[in-house]
């Protein structure tokens, strides 16, 4: 009777060895994982636990003592009587501009890049989409020293060729609505490449029947184009405007070198003046309170752009569902 | 009907070349430009061919010896900065990746969603907190601060997960049958396999590294530790900002070993981004 209650020894010690070696096993596991988490803890979690507590301090560079300030640094961005408010507002202000402008011509001019390769006869096709791909690949400031000199007012590239045909020379990076469409240029040439490729591959990933089928029927390209091609491609293009979206936002590079925030203040975008604020005005306390608001900024605006997107998307199959 | 679609792809072919001109031509002209002596690149005409050609500007960017634009020295630091960048960020994503694919991590998935969540955080909460780090231990300039950060990144771990997700068990498992630890079955079966993926985040890495701005120029104080992305804007800004042969020799210079290796590695900077999308 006894040895059928009780577990004999062996079969104790292999189940002891079972608990160690999975033990083990979850230890060995873990050791692949290190170096990716002591990295991740040093260079984005404990900066951004440390980035909020620094907006919490008045911190300035050169002090030794960084008190405790609560949520001041935060309310003086928003009052009027402060010297961090106008770099502040109207850098938001700036940055905001250039994304309204600039998204939506990222997101269409991408998609109208990837219908064109993918319209054209298949030898064209590779050498087409790595020429508009290449500038990508082109770092910020090399971007800002070629497209600084062909709008030059004076003797630039575009201008000199607009006075060709008869239109006067246009001060494109010194006066106010050219500046911006100077900058949405240059970003546009830059990185249009980038969605188009995005949207090529979503446009790959269409099955070539729903077209065949739409032809029996008797349907034409722009009816096909909207009744199957845009569906298809609302997921890829919601991720296109997300992305789009959040690089706009953070845009950095172009109005530094460009424009240098001119004419006046009126391109300085509040990546520069997060910048100008931290380094040189040394104020990293604020700086720091300007970068949290900005990235709350964005994360309402992504989730917002998400959920606007997911709903119509549900009308439209609703809709579908009387075939 | 044939016609009409002739017509249509001519049209088509036409336009594509006269974008593709759009995109080229700037490029061309900084080249142009680099090959003029400072007297002619900026002119009331303009020249597409030189009308001296004149390797001047390039013997000047590299060897004018000066100490504030050590270009040569610039260019050994993107080059290291990328190369140990990239190499970092190879071996560190791949053991995590592999760990969170197919090893026994405690708590495996929720580690995988959070870092997959950082790729939403924008990069200016970091940078400030990041620059206080490497400067109150003393390292701020230098090539630890140029190089560590881009570890951190989580877009390679993705990546390389979702890939070795899709890996099929068999090889792993025969591996393990023949008595291989698991360090041994990642070396020796997985990483060899694991080629296409690792040389497309290699190229992607590669160029986003060497391509970086804002981080390079705030970690930096001294004109010898800057990258040449870093460089460029520099001199555009200062000593250059009238030199406009110099400063095109400078960008070009800067420009050509990313357009050679977006040429080579073409495919996979472009399943980088694909991937980047069907996430």
């Amino acid at each position: 009777m006894e040895a059928l209650l009780s577990i004999p020894e062996e079969s104790e010690a292999i189940l002891l060895s079972v608990g160690t070696r999975r033990m083990k096993d979850k230890v060995a596991s873990f050791l692949f994982l290190i170096p990716y988490l002591a990295a991740f803890c040093l260079f984005m979690a404990f900066p951004v636990i440390y980035g909020l507590w620094i907006s919490t301090h008045k911190w300035n560079l050169l002090d030794t003592n960084h008190p405790f300030v609560g949520l001041k640094n935060y309310r003086d961005l928003f009052n009027p009587t402060t010297s961090v408010h106008d770099p502040f507002i109207s850098g938001l202000v700036n940055t905001l501009q250039f994304v309204v402008y600039s998204v939506p011509l990222l997101i269409i001019c991408g998609l109208g890049l990837a219908l064109l390769v993918n319209a054209l006869p298949r030898r064209w096709k590779p050498i087409a989409r790595t020429i508009y791909f290449l500038p990508t690949a082109i770092s910020v400031s090399v971007i800002s020293v070629i497209w600084l000199w062909i709008f030059d007012a004076n003797s630039g590239l575009l201008n000199y060729y607009l006075k060709m045909i008869g239109i006067p020379s246009i001060p494109w990076l010194t006066s106010l609505p050219q500046a911006w469409i100077a900058l949405v240029l240059t970003t546009l040439w830059w990185t249009v490449g980038f969605n188009m490729i995005i949207f090529l591959a979503a446009l790959g990933e269409i099955p070539e029947e729903l077209y065949e089928a739409a032809s029996i029927d008797g349907a034409g390209r722009w009816m096909k184009f909207r009744s199957i091609t845009l569906p298809q491609i609302k997921n890829i293009t919601l991720f296109v405007l997300i992305t789009s979206t959040i690089s706009s936002f953070n845009i950095f590079g172009q109005p530094l070198l460009m424009t240098r925030g001119g004419p006046g203040e009126s391109t300085q975008v509040l990546l520069v003046s997060i910048y100008n604020e931290a380094f040189h005005s040394l104020d990293v306390g604020s700086a720091a309170s300007m970068a949290v608001v900005l990235a709350l900024i964005m994360l309402v605006i992504s989730v917002i752009q998400f959920l606007l997107f997911k709903e119509k998307k549900t009308r439209v199959s609703k809709g579908e569902t009387t075939l | 009907m044939k016609k009409s679609n002739r017509v249509a792809v001519t049209i088509l072919v036409i336009c594509s070349v006269v974008i593709a001109l759009v995109f080229l031509l700037p490029l061309l002209w900084m080249v142009s430009t680099s090959f003029k002596p400072d007297d002619q690149a900026v002119q009331a005409q303009i020249h597409w061919i030189p009308q001296t050609f004149t390797w001047a500007n390039y013997i000047y960017s590299l060897f004018q010896n000066s100490t504030d634009v050590p270009v040569i020295r610039w260019f050994f630091n993107s080059m290291f900065v990328s190369v140990a960048g990239t190499v970092l960020v190879l071996v560190v994503d791949s053991l995590a990746a592999y760990a969170l694919a197919r090893l026994n991590v405690p708590g495996k998935k929720w580690l995988f969603a959070t870092f997959v969540g950082t790729l939403m955080v924008p990069w200016i909460i970091i940078f400030i907190p990041m620059y206080l780090e490497f400067s109150s231990t003393n390292l701020l300039n230098s090539y630890a601060a140029l190089v560590l950060p881009y570890s951190a990144n989580a877009f390679g771990v993705f990546f390389l997960r979702q890939f070795f997700i899709s890996f099929p068990h068999e090889l792993e498992e025969a591996a393990q049958i023949d008595g291989a630890g698991k360090w041994t079955i990642f070396l020796r079966v997985v990483v060899p396999l694991a080629k296409p993926a690792l040389s497309t985040l290699a190229v992607f890495t590669f160029i986003q590294i060497y391509n970086d701005f804002m981080w390079p120029l705030v970690a930096t104080s001294s004109p010898d530790m800057r990258t040449l992305t870093v460089g460029v804007a520099v001199m555009q800004q200062g000593a250059y900002t009238a030199s406009y042969g110099k400063l095109m020799a400078l960008s070009t210079m800067a420009t050509l070993p990313m357009l050679a290796i977006f040429g080579f590695g073409q495919k996979y900077f472009i399943k980088g981004v694909t991937f980047s999308g069907i996430k």
